[in-house]
């Protein structure tokens, strides 16, 4: 659906995003995390076709950034969501929403029944004809990703939508996302929030002007330490660190306190023989966890080194 | 360019600026100052000037024809002053409630942009200069008809007809534009209106240069119609190359 090859947008001296390649699929939930400034919202600008790029090359479906063409059918077929929802405030819900129906050229029939589905989705279809500046801001959050929707796109371009919105608000927006996601979208989101994207997305890809990762969230978290075990015994012996040691698969074993951290490849597979070798040596495991690092670790040890 | 899309931009700013009580209470106001007030302040002037007894019948046409001349070129100023008031929120407006983003978002071109929001700035202000124009018409025949000096329809005339008609819905078009590239350049509704000020003094000089010498002529009002027609082509195209999307998104705060 997306593709990139060395997508580089300056600003006079600035490089905002550094030959960015990457690829995202059909139905895929793509997360583009990193810190303030870090280029994630110029290239959803580009890529929608708001901003020009500098150099470089990318194509959305069967259409390429460059021609204005390409660009009018790229705009039509994605559906965005800016950083600032950007409603009338003094129109109605409806009239918000009816008015991008029309410049997104949906029939009347299907925009009003749109317009019905997803304000009723959201919660909001008794509220239809209030002012959107009575709203709150999860509210008005709301009615910004119904307008993104509006003309049933197939993709979807969601820069920080649950950015200031309060916990409650959040998980709605959240959970409509899952929903989208149900429904085989691809959904490219912008996001800071390593917890939203951890949840929400299949691969995820670390920005820092330049692209410095991509993965899914489970393959960066493990990136990290690799696999580890973590053995919780009663009282630490000799003779269950040299059981653990005898194993094959293990390739280390670290002592600290009453604890055994044993580095693995397959820990679901050497864990029983780990557990057995420990039990046989007179060794007491009180439980057998997984040290696991957080996204949040990968991504500050990523940043961090990108800034270097 | 499609005009369909042009019209669904302009309808929507016509309802935001239904609902935006400055806008609506300057378009009110005009009318009714120029529409209303003017002339009221013309006939007292020539109640004035007849009840001395002096004038002969043609005098007195001359001078009721003279003031009427000068009335009706005033109507050249509304069409001209309120695009200052209402295309500056063309842009400003959107760049405040953070609108533009997802407006350029859409599959919409520049020019229908464009024309969209001129025709939303044009349409209420040349209604409001119609109605000014018809209020303030009735007013000064009623006046005339029952003023046994006069006695006769002052309005419409060809000279009326020509300024009303011709030259106000055309200077009206020039300070839309004017406006609109003020409003794409700014991010203050005040400095918007004060910029889009400046593009009405032109006007304004042709304005007193016809109070001074009555009326306009023949020939003079076909070079200055024939002017304002080519200076508004050239600032549509002007606005449509000054028009940058990318300008307006990343520089904007």
């Amino acid at each position: 659906m997306i593709d990139t090859n060395g997508l580089t947008r300056k600003f006079g001296n600035l490089t905002a995003v550094d030959n960015v390649s990457l690829h995202v699929e059909d139905g895929e939930v793509f997360g583009f995390l990193g810190p303030n400034g870090a280029g994630k919202t110029t290239t959803v600008r580009m890529l929608c076709c708001l901003i020009g790029k500098t150099s470089g090359y990318a194509k959305i479906g069967d259409y390429t950034i460059d021609k204005e063409s390409d660009c009018l059918k790229i705009r039509k077929m994605v559906g965005f969501l800016p950083e600032n929802v950007g409603l009338y405030d003094s129109l109605s819900a409806y009239r918000n929403l009816d008015f991008y129906g029309q410049l997104y050229e949906v029939p009347e029939a299907k925009r009003r029944a749109n317009i019905e589905r997803l304000l009723t989705l959201l919660g909001i279809w008794e509220r239809r004809d209030d002012s959107v500046g009575t709203f709150s801001k999860g509210t008005k959050q709301k009615i910004a990703i119904a307008r993104a929707l509006i003309h049933d796109p197939q993709l979807l371009f969601l820069d920080e939508p649950t950015a200031n919105l309060d916990p409650e608000a959040s998980k709605t927006v959240r959970d409509f996302i899952l929903e989208l996601k149900k429904e085989k979208r691809t959904i490219f989101l912008n996001t800071h929030n390593l917890d939203e994207a951890e949840r929400l997305c299949d691969r995820i890809a670390i920005l820092k002007g330049k692209l410095i990762a991509v993965d899914s969230p489970k393959n960066l978290e493990r990136s990290l330490y690799n696999r580890k075990t973590i053995v919780h015994l009663e009282t630490m012996t000799e003779d269950a660190v040299a059981a653990v040691k005898r194993i094959g698969n293990v390739k280390s074993v670290r002592v600290s306190e009453n604890k055994l951290i044993l580095d693995m490849d397959s820990p679901e597979k050497d864990n029983p023989e780990v557990v057995h070798a420990i039990v046989e040596a007179g060794g007491k495991i009180q439980y057998v966890t997984e040290l696991r690092s957080t996204l949040e670790d990968v991504y500050l040890k990523l940043i961090r080194e990108a800034s270097a | 360019m499609r005009l369909w899309k042009s019209w669904i931009v302009t309808r929507k700013d016509l309802s935001v600026f239904r609902k935006n009580k400055y806008v609506l209470y300057s378009l009110i106001a005009m009318p009714i100052i120029l529409g209303v007030v003017l002339p009221i302040i013309f006939i007292f002037a020539l109640n004035t000037e007849i009840g001395v007894g002096t004038l002969t019948h043609e005098q007195v046409l001359a001078a009721v024809n003279q003031i009427v001349g000068i009335a009706t070129m005033y109507f050249v100023l509304i069409p001209a002053i309120l695009p200052s008031i209402i295309a500056s929120y063309s842009f400003v407006g959107e760049k405040i409630e953070k609108s533009l983003e997802p407006l350029l978002a859409t599959p919409t071109t520049d020019g229908e942009l464009l024309l969209g929001k001129s025709l939303a700035s044009f349409i209420p202000c040349m209604v409001v200069t119609y109605v000014g124009a018809a209020i303030s018409a009735i007013i000064i025949d009623v006046w005339a008809i029952t003023t046994p000096q006069v006695n006769i329809f002052l309005i419409p005339n060809p000279y009326w007809a020509l300024v009303i008609g011709a030259i106000a819905p055309l200077a009206c078009v020039m300070s839309v534009e004017a406006n609109i590239i003020v409003s794409s350049k700014v991010n203050d509704i005040r400095a918007a209106q004060q910029l889009g000020g400046l593009v009405v003094l032109p006007l304004v000089f042709v304005v007193i240069f016809a109070s001074t010498s009555a009326q306009l002529s023949t020939w003079l009002a076909i070079g200055v119609i024939t002017a304002l027609a080519i200076a508004d082509v050239a600032l549509f195209y002007l606005s449509k190359a000054t028009f940058q999307r990318e300008e307006i998104l990343t520089k904007w705060k």
